[in-house]
């Protein structure tokens, strides 16, 4: 974008230490009450408060989480899952944002697409996987399928909703300046639907972990899911919330990715929560 | 100049917001369009701009059809509409597109010089007062050199004293380049300060009710009599123009008197 060299000098006015403080400052309160819990456990354990045979103690998962790690199946068990959320979640968004684009800036769109789209996002996601499977056989392309259909329908609503939101006000600055369709979309509308589009891809990568979960429990040789069903199966509830530890953390991960990469692009925000 | 040719407007659901309106505005005048609620003159406005189209007649500047908005005609919203996303230097340089970066840069400098807000350029819109956000949607729009400048009640959102420095502000702004100015109001004190022609609108359909000059010198005292013998020629006008019995037109037309504050 030709504008592009004072919006850089706008951003680097702001002043780095506030930046830090709302990275680093924020992660170091967010983990004060996991760590609490985790710690009175612990003691709880260890002064023999406390049974520990179907609820281990934090030490016992750091243990388990250490020996998956060391062996080198922890990484594989972490990419595998991260691969079908990536890819499932990278379809279903796109997907969800060129759809929602579509009938948020066409009635004549909107009428012929939105009600089927409705319907279908009526059925439960989960209700596809028996059809799936028999389409798309019971390796990675089903769950991808599945885990991308979860993903399309927050992402589609949101950017189809955020379209419809825009302001007819500032819409009409950019006729008043005679923009033409393609400037329209790129200067006033892109910008404008941006931090509910944010919001849209969260909750559709929010969803996409939920559903890598049903899809690896359904089976799955490798995935964090199958590390939760194979500790079921040989009663190892370590493994279990071992890998429960590494879904919190992952997702809580990607969803801080998401939100790290488009601050620079939404500083202009006037809102409450910017001013906490 | 500017001039509107018998203009009507009927709107989809059936209001008849204008009804042959024709006006003739010289090159460089200032002309307050001043009248109630309902009697048209934002949508004269936006006939003029080109964001509407009228159901009969024309408009044109120095001779040229309006149909669509034209890059000689500008426009101040009520509300200072500057895009939340742009700095203020942006925001000015909207309509610059089209021009080199470094060109850009010093035409948006010169306007915030202009209107006192340099060292403002790399702010957030939403860092400005009510004022300074006006001022800027001001040079946003007349930064493009337009030779029509449209106003729709660009002040009416502000307190008077910011009110009476930013009438003041925008003389200075006209005097630069002088564009044919043509400003909403329903406040005849800035009818008085602006203008050289006060055009009064009768509502329902909005029509012409009286075409008033006021021809004092600029910079005009709000004191002095002649601002004041102005103004009272404006609200008479007004008055006028909301107690007239309408010819032909039911009685219950006529509650717009209360209406137009």
């Amino acid at each position: 974008m030709s504008d592009m060299p004072i919006a850089r000098k706008t951003t680097a006015r702001m002043p780095a230490r506030s930046v830090s403080a709302r990275l680093g400052g924020g992660f170091v309160y967010g983990l004060l009450l996991p760590l609490a819990a985790a710690v009175i456990y612990e003691a709880a354990f260890r002064a023999g408060l406390v049974q520990a045979r179907l609820l281990p103690p934090p030490s016992r998962i750091g243990e388990t989480l250490w020996k998956l790690a060391s062996s080198g199946a922890l990484t594989t068990h972490v990419i595998a899952t991260l691969l079908r959320v990536g890819l499932g979640f990278g379809l279903g968004a796109i997907i969800g944002v060129m759809l929602g684009a579509l009938t948020g800036s066409s009635t004549l769109a909107r009428r012929l697409l939105d009600p089927t789209l409705q319907a279908l996002r009526a059925i439960p996601s989960l209700a596809w996987v028996p059809l799936f499977i028999l389409w798309l056989g019971i390796f990675e392309p089903s769950k991808i399928a599945l885990i991308a259909v979860g993903c399309f329908f927050p992402v589609y609503l949101g950017v189809m909703g955020a379209i419809a939101n825009v302001d007819r006000k500032i819409v009409e600055v950019g006729r008043a300046f005679r923009l033409s369709r393609l400037k329209l979309a790129r200067r006033v509308l892109l910008p404008a639907i941006l931090p509910d589009t944010v919001v849209a891809l969260r909750s559709g990568l929010g969803l996409g972990f939920m559903f890598v979960v049903a899809a690896e429990i359904m089976g799955a040789s490798e995935g964090l899911g199958y590390l939760l069903v194979d500790g079921q199966q040989l009663g190892k509830p370590d493994q279990i919330l071992a890998a429960i530890l590494c879904f919190a953390v992952l997702g809580k991960a990607a969803d801080w990715l998401i939100l790290v990469a488009t601050r620079p692009l939404l500083s202009w925000q006037d809102s409450f929560a910017r001013s906490g | 100049m500017l001039s509107l040719a018998h203009l009507d407007k009927v709107y989809p659901n059936g209001a008849h917001a204008l009804d042959d309106v024709s006006l003739d505005v010289g090159a460089g005048e200032i002309v307050a369009l001043v009248g109630g609620s309902g009697c048209g003159k934002t949508t004269l406005l936006r006939l003029v701009s080109g964001l509407e189209a009228p159901t009969h007649g024309e408009v044109r500047v120095d001779g040229e059809a309006i149909s669509a908005p034209h890059p000689a005609v500008g426009f101040v919203f009520q509300e200072p509409r500057l895009l939340p996303w742009l700095s203020v230097a942006e925001n000015i340089g909207f309509g610059l597109e089209h021009l080199p970066a470094g060109e850009r840069r010093d035409l948006v400098e010169e306007a915030l010089l202009k209107v006192g807000l340099a060292g403002y350029g790399s702010r957030w819109p939403r860092e400005l007062s009510g004022g300074q956000a006006q001022r800027v949607s001001i040079v946003r729009a007349l930064v493009t050199r337009p030779k029509v400048l449209l106003m729709d009640e660009p002040f009416s959102a502000l307190d008077a004293l910011t009110r009476a420095t930013l009438q003041d502000h925008l003389i200075a702004l006209w005097e630069a380049s002088q564009p044919t100015l043509l400003l909403v109001t329903h406040d005849v004190e800035e009818a008085a300060a602006l203008a050289d022609r006060a055009v009064v609108m009768q509502p329902r359909p909005g029509r012409v009710f009286a075409d008033i000059p006021i021809a004092l010198p600029r910079p005009r005292d709000r004191l002095s009599s002649g601002f004041v013998e102005a103004k009272r020629a404006v609200l008479a006008a007004l008055d006028g123009s909301l107690s007239q019995p309408i010819g032909g037109r039911t009685s219950s037309d006529s509650q717009a008197p209360a209406g137009w504050w």
